[in-house]
């Protein structure tokens, strides 16, 4: 009987097909903009997140606290903290770290021959490359050896060595650094890949000479600013914070003296904007499927007046209350999950256009084409009982003699 | 007794001001009878072929239906009484103008549950060539005559074999003689045993059954057998 009833509920589509399409017009759309949308949201957040994680998600910051002043005392920063010992022990205390680099920087003027620069140094050990994925195109990074030696080497950001070595191999030449009254003599080792502009900064113009060597030989301090560290993998990041902050919190005893900030952390709030975001705009979208299921009622609503007639002979040969309720729900059911269904793909068709203007990937999530298409059924059922309740308690004596 | 009516009265409300359409009828008929209600516009006929088809109930009395008391059921009873056991053929033919005529004479299949396409399309094929119509099968009303479509009606009224055939004003809308060729089916059908009640204001339509029953302001006012 199901079968039945829902082929005359298909015939009577077919029957009107510029009207069922029309109506079924406000749920396609609904539909493909809610798809759209969430997907153009997501589209957009995986390119952020994918950008960030290109820094590593695994990357954890370890930096100085900064303590309140209160009671007199003056808030500082506390600075006199972070030393390369501090280093190592982390790093062989906390089992989930990998490695960890300090951060440690100042600027001056370059010269070599007759050109001059003045940019930020920055004071790295042989475990910066892997930690910022960033690797020398020509020559080679700083080793163990020289770290250790506070050797004069130096390594050139890609942008940098243009300035200073326009078209000459800048390999092997000499550099010349004046940071406040100091003055030393750099013998360039490498030149750095191109890496842009990324969420760290410009690192094109930076000029990279050992950590020891800013330490010892210009800030004349055992101490750093802090660390870079990197967890074994992503999945233990988390684990590696935690460790981090036990090892210090014992070591320092004193919690306003550091604060660690993971890449994760970042992440996190960055999928949680956007994330709320697009929620936004899809329940906005989903005001319109609901705007396309008053349309359906609307049309149900006609389409009963119109076949009040039919619905009385169909009474007379016997249909039952439910038989006729059923056929017209099934009706308004069918409209909005067809047009639910075309919806999909408008929506489908929408996002893969602004994915491709937008230049992200294509992400049309099960979620949001399955939320999006039982929301439509959903549609149907709420806007299509009403004329279903009201066919099927027609009077058939009064119905069968409507004109 | 197929049917027994008891002091069957129907109250109109219409506003305030109740219409008293069918004041008193009591009858009774058998199996296998040809009976025809006559009487002017606004006697109760109507009236009364709505309480006979289960399509209204009685406000007051008794309408007993192959010995069930129909007028307390509920509306799917009643549903399910119209498709059992009453066949209905109209003035207007009530066809339905989307569907072919084999889907139209499927329609009480559907709602008595049989199952099977090919088991309802063959039972409708059987109706249809008993009215002459077996090669018409795959048009649709529209395209057919007024005759033509009469017959579809009673094909239909046919098909799941009831006990009662109720015809409304059943060659209303045709000519003279096509109306003749249907009251000839009529009476064909109860000949070979179907018990057919036919309301008509014609007074020659009904002296083609055998017995007449005439109201007038919602009363009887004869009850004859004629032939």
């Amino acid at each position: 009987m199901i079968f039945e009833i829902l082929r005359m509920a298909l015939d009577s589509l077919t029957a009107n097909k510029l009207r069922s399409f029309l109506s079924m017009l406000g749920i396609i759309i609904g539909v493909g903009a809610v798809i759209a949308i969430v997907s153009v949201g997501s589209g957009a957040q995986s390119q952020v997140t994918s950008q960030i994680s290109q820094l590593g998600s695994n990357i954890i910051n370890i930096g100085p606290g900064i303590s309140r002043g209160r009671n007199g005392r003056i808030s500082f920063s506390a600075t006199d903290v972070f030393t390369m010992e501090l280093a190592n022990q982390l790093l062989n205390n906390c089992p989930s770290l990998s490695r960890i680099t300090p951060n440690v920087q100042s600027s001056g003027l370059l010269i070599a021959g007759s050109a001059n620069y003045q940019t930020s140094v920055v004071g790295v050990t042989p475990s910066y490359q892997e930690i910022y994925d960033y690797y020398p195109a020509l020559g080679q990074f700083i080793t163990e050896e020289q770290q250790e030696n506070a050797t004069n080497v130096m390594i050139l950001g890609a942008g940098l060595a243009e300035e200073l070595f326009p078209s000459q191999n800048p390999l092997g030449e000499k550099v010349k650094l004046f940071i406040r009254d100091r003055k030393l003599l750099f013998v360039v080792i490498g030149v750095m890949e191109e890496k842009g502009t990324g969420a760290m900064g410009n690192l094109e113009n930076q000029a990279l000479i050992p950590a020891s060597v800013i330490l010892k030989k210009i800030n004349n301090r055992k101490y750093v600013n802090g660390y870079t560290a990197q967890a074994v993998s992503t999945g233990v990041a988390k684990t590696a914070v935690g460790e981090v902050e036990y090892f210090l919190t014992r070591y320092l005893t004193d919690t306003d003296k550091f604060r660690i900030t993971s890449q994760e952390q970042i992440l996190d709030t960055i999928n949680q904007v956007t994330g709320t975001l697009s929620l936004m705009l899809g329940g906005i979208a989903g005001i319109s499927l609901l705007v396309g299921g008053i349309g359906i009622m609307n049309i149900m609503l006609v389409s009963v007046t119109e076949r009040t007639r039919e619905i009385g002979i169909r009474k007379a040969l016997g249909a039952k209350r439910k038989h006729i309720l059923s056929q017209f729900l099934i009706e308004s059911l069918a409209m909005s999950s067809f047009g639910g269904l075309l919806g999909i793909g408008l929506g489908w068709l929408g996002a893969m256009g602004v994915s491709k203007i937008g230049g992200w990937p294509l992400v049309v999530t099960h979620t949001s084409v399955l939320v999006a298409f039982s929301f439509s059924l959903l549609v149907g059922l709420f806007f299509g009982i009403y004329p279903a309740r009201k066919a099927s308690k027609l009077d058939p004596v009064i119905a069968l003699s409507y004109e | 007794m197929l049917i027994k009516a008891d002091h069957l009265r129907k109250v109109y409300k219409m506003g305030t001001i109740k219409v008293e359409a069918l004041k008193e009828a009591s009858f009774q008929i058998s199996e296998g009878e040809f009976v025809a209600i006559i009487g002017p516009s606004g006697s109760g006929k109507s009236t009364l072929m709505h309480i006979l088809g289960c399509l209204d109930q009685p406000t007051t009395g008794k309408y007993l239906l192959d010995e069930h008391d129909v007028s307390r059921a509920s509306d799917d009873q009643l549903a399910e009484i119209r498709n059992k056991k009453i066949g209905f053929v109209f003035q207007q033919f009530n066809l339905l103008p989307k569907a072919t005529i084999l889907q139209n004479v499927c329609v009480p299949l559907i709602y008595s549950g049989i199952r099977g396409r090919r088991r309802q399309q063959k039972l409708a094929e059987r109706a249809l060539q008993m009215v002459g119509l077996g090669d018409r099968m795959n048009h649709r009303p529209n395209e057919i005559s007024g005759g033509q479509k009469q017959r579809v009606a009673i094909a239909r009224a046919l098909i799941n074999n009831p006990s009662l055939i109720l015809a409304d004003e059943p060659t209303g809308n045709l000519d003279s003689k096509t109306g003749k060729e249907i009251i000839n089916i009529f009476q064909q059908l109860n000949n070979e045993g179907h018990t057919i009640i036919m309301v008509t204001h014609d007074q020659e339509i009904a002296n083609q059954a055998r017995r007449v029953i005439q109201l007038r302001d919602g009363l009887i006012q004869r009850d004859e057998v004629i032939s």
